[in-house]
């Protein structure tokens, strides 16, 4: 490893406004490797490759390419320089056909053709437009296309997250005849098991920061873990509800059977009244789509909701759901509330629909607003405008308004994205809180040592389905860590 | 994907071409409909009203193009009225009394000057970051004000063969629907080309559908901005070159500026053209100007009083949205 880097990354630093997505990372590729880049949700890895593939430009650091000093402009300029990036996203056109996003990347279609026969997907037709494709040929596309290009370092950002086995297997294939080639791969993946088979070295990120580099081989997947998750956060003693008192209460709200296309995949669950129930996964398992469904968002292709005492709950729009008293938390808040109208205003949205008679606010109004910002104690002085409001209690301000308009069950997901820790342990204990109240609380939080210190139980979900249920006691970070990367079901 | 490895060579897939070009092909046989009731209801038709068609709405065809190339890229171009009566006024002036030759290059000269100034309306935006829609609607009134500004009053002129090259005659009216024809095909149909083959072209589909993957893939989107705005410049002033050719006099009143340009926007949502960009095609928007054009002596033909032809085409924009609103659903379904 005496040899130039063919990537020199030091000390790469990148926020967004307040939000801090890289505080000091540092990278090397050397020529000829399959270099593995890990970190859990939010550790800086996508932000990390968009800075290298040049969608991003660092606030600090330097990037050497090659031995030399290299500003990676934009995405024109990383792929002259020999970066070619695979993204999340695919960076194909909608509304365009494959021929025709081809023609626009000046790449011949016989080359992206040669490549993709060679990854044995032979039915691509050239002239169907991208949107009519199915997610995993248009990352296979998108990989062709930028193989056709002949980078030296070619950048694998969560490409097997949405491919068949065999598929990723025609991945691993055209990974190792690069590196036979003597150009390097950096590959991104959830999936540990990978890593150990396919990478040679691993570069660990957590909070921003490059925390070790490691051979795989070495130190297993365990080691992996421990390195992604760092020093364990210690648990609060206050939380748990006894847990026979989950047997007994009443069912607040049982999903049977839900599946929505391939998203979603019989997925069935009792949440009681009194509890927080947890739900732990990966980016992109289909807890998203779980969520719309309940929240009345989307309907399920099939499946069904019960409320309390079985009552069906068939929701057409997020208003019915409302209705039957199952109300969402999202993890964006600017979704949630009117970030232009005050605080006030936001909080008695909901109530809207209780202006039947249309005269003035119904005469309960004000209290139920009062209370509720004395509950969360949130700063109302703090703005006018609930968009000037911090993080923290905007998400406060989305919670209090269902209390102001009261509820039964409380879907959360990823409510406390972005938010300081204090704020954080606010919004713990209010869930609690309400679930001592009686109300039913389903979170599905990004940050695995939430669970054991909110939840009752914890549900963990994989590729669409619920493979994993554990206690509050068990729910350790490791356990769902590993449950959630699916390893137990992992051949390899 | 249970599909793969299937045959390598296959045929025309018709399903997908169809719904592809769908409403392209949907609103020409509209147009061919309307025409041919048309033909059915006068007593005598013949090459004159061909020709009257053909001419008259020019000016609505290169505007409802100079929109789609312009929306198709993602923006909105509330100024394309202005730009034609400024071109219109300019020329007007220029060319009053002058030989063909001199004529010719006064038009040349105002394609470039509209292409220009609206390519940097173009930048603006992009640079500026202030929505298309706000932007434009500031220079629908600085436009329009300097087309006053250039031609107070109607007037000024053009040459007798600078007319004949739009309307086939030198007098602006005539049998010879060629020239009128060709002066629509031939833009039309180099546009659609442009837009669809080339590099450049494409780069504006691609900003309009998602300005993202287009940026990831390597598509200067600023580029995008000014190139649309300024083709889209460049076929408003052919509008009001056409214009000036079919009156034989230049006017500048900004009633004209503002009605063509709800026109236009109204052709390239009856012409298939998303108004959230990167889909729909000139060729649909150009047919779609010619529709909206012929539904007045259609109506009129019918005996349709004049102000109820107005809720009519209104509601006929209306109806095929719906249409196609039904179709698009049931397609989704059917997958």
């Amino acid at each position: 490893m005496t040899a130039t880097p063919l990537l020199d990354a030091t000390a790469i630093a990148k926020s967004f406004g307040t939000v801090v997505a890289l505080r000091s990372a540092s990278l090397r590729v050397e020529p000829g490797e399959i270099h593995a880049l890990l970190g859990a949700n939010g550790a800086g890895k996508s932000t990390l490759v968009k800075i290298l593939s040049g969608v991003h430009r660092p606030d600090s650091g330097e990037i050497m390419v090659h031995g030399e000093e290299y500003e990676v402009r934009t995405p024109r300029v990383a792929g002259e320089a020999g970066l070619g990036t695979v993204f999340q996203d695919p960076a194909l056109i909608p509304d365009l056909t494959v021929r025709e996003n081809l023609r626009l990347t000046d790449l011949s279609p016989d080359e992206v053709g040669t490549w993709l026969e060679h990854m044995d997907l032979r039915s691509v037709d050239f002239d169907s437009l991208i949107r009519d494709l199915p997610l995993p040929t248009l990352r296979l596309l998108d990989l062709a296309r930028v193989l056709t290009r002949g980078p030296s370092l070619l950048m694998l950002d969560e490409i097997t997250a949405a491919l068949t086995a065999d598929q990723a297997e025609q991945v691993f294939k055209v990974m190792n005849e690069w590196k036979d080639r003597g150009n390097s791969v950096l590959f991104i993946t959830h999936r540990l098991g990978e890593v150990m088979r396919m990478c040679d070295r691993a570069t660990v990120l957590r909070d921003g920061r490059d925390v070790e580099v490691c051979i795989p081989r070495e130190v297993g997947e365990g080691g992996l873990v421990e390195a992604m998750l760092g020093e364990v956060v210690k648990a609060t003693p206050e939380g748990s509800a006894p847990v026979e008192r989950l047997t007994e209460a009443p069912i607040a709200l049982e999903a049977i059977d839900l599946s929505s296309s391939d998203k979603v995949r019989g997925v069935s669950f009792q949440l009681r009244a009194g509890e927080v129930l947890g739900v732990a996964a990966l980016e992109g398992q289909g807890q998203d789509r779980l969520f719309e469904i309940l929240s009345g968002s989307r309907r399920p292709d099939g499946g069904q909701m019960r409320l309390a005492d079985g009552e069906v709950l068939d929701a057409r729009s997020p208003y019915d759901a409302v209705r039957k008293g199952v109300v969402l938390v999202p993890s964006d808040r600017l979704q949630a509330l009117l970030p232009k109208r005050p605080i006030r205003e936001n909080l008695t949205t909901p109530l809207y629909n209780r202006i039947g008679k249309w005269f003035g606010l119904a005469g309960d109004e004000k209290t139920r607003v009062d209370s509720a910002v004395e509950r969360l104690s949130i700063d109302i002085r703090a703005g006018k405008q609930a968009g000037r409001l911090s993080g923290g209690n905007q998400q406060k301000v989305v919670v209090g308004r269902w209390l102001a308009s009261g509820f039964r069950v409380l879907l959360c997901f990823d409510p406390t994205r972005g938010i300081d820790v204090k704020t954080k342990q606010q919004i713990y204990e209010l869930l609690r809180e309400l679930a001592d109240d009686g109300a039913a609380v389903l979170l599905y939080t990004s940050e695995l040592a939430e669970i054991p210190l909110v939840c009752d139980r914890a549900l963990v979900m994989y590729d669409g389905e619920l493979v994993d249920e554990l206690p509050a006691e068990d729910a350790t970070e490791q356990a769902l860590l590993t449950a959630a990367h699916g390893i137990s079901e992992e051949v390899a | 994907m249970t599909t793969a490895s299937i045959d390598v060579e296959r045929g025309v897939d018709w399903g997908s071409l169809l719904r592809r070009y769908g409403w392209t092909t949907g609103v020409w046989l509209l147009l061919i409909a309307l025409i041919a009731f048309y033909a059915s209801t006068i007593p005598s038709f013949g090459s004159f009203q061909i020709a009257s068609i053909a001419k008259n709405s020019l000016p609505l065809v290169y505007l409802a193009i100079a929109q789609a190339v312009i929306v198709v890229a993602g923006g909105i171009d509330l100024a394309v009225g202005s730009m034609l009566i400024f071109s219109n006024a300019v020329a007007a002036q220029l060319m009053d009394g002058q030989s063909l030759g001199v004529s010719l290059m006064v038009a040349i000269l105002v394609i470039l000057m509209a292409a220009a100034i609206n390519g940097g309306v173009g930048w603006i935006i992009y640079v500026s970051k202030v929505p298309d829609i706000v932007v434009t609607l500031a220079t629908l009134f600085i436009i329009a004000g300097f087309a006053l500004i250039v031609l107070p009053s109607p007037g000024g002129g053009t040459s007798e063969g600078f007319r004949a090259i739009f309307t086939g005659s030198t007098s602006g009216t005539g049998s010879n629907f060629w020239p009128a024809l060709v002066m629509m095909f031939v833009p039309m149909l180099a546009a659609a080309r442009w837009m669809k083959r080339s590099r450049t072209g494409l780069s504006l589909y691609a900003t309009g559908s998602d300005a993202t993957a287009a940026y990831l893939s390597g598509v200067s989107t600023l580029r995008a901005k000014v190139v649309s705005y300024g083709v889209g410049g460049a076929f408003a002033a052919l509008g009001g070159l056409a214009s000036l050719a079919i009156t034989g006099s230049g006017e500048s009143r900004f009633a004209t500026a503002s009605n063509f340009t709800l026109r236009s926007v109204a052709a390239i949502v009856l012409g298939g053209v998303a108004l959230t960009g990167g889909v729909g095609s000139v060729v649909g928007a150009a047919a779609a100007g010619i529709v909206l054009f012929v539904l007045s002596p259609v109506l009129s033909a019918m005996g349709v009083d004049p102000n109820t032809a107005q809720v009519i085409q209104g509601a006929l924009i209306v109806l095929v949205m719906m249409v196609a609103g039904v179709v698009e659903l049931r397609r989704e379904r059917a997958e």
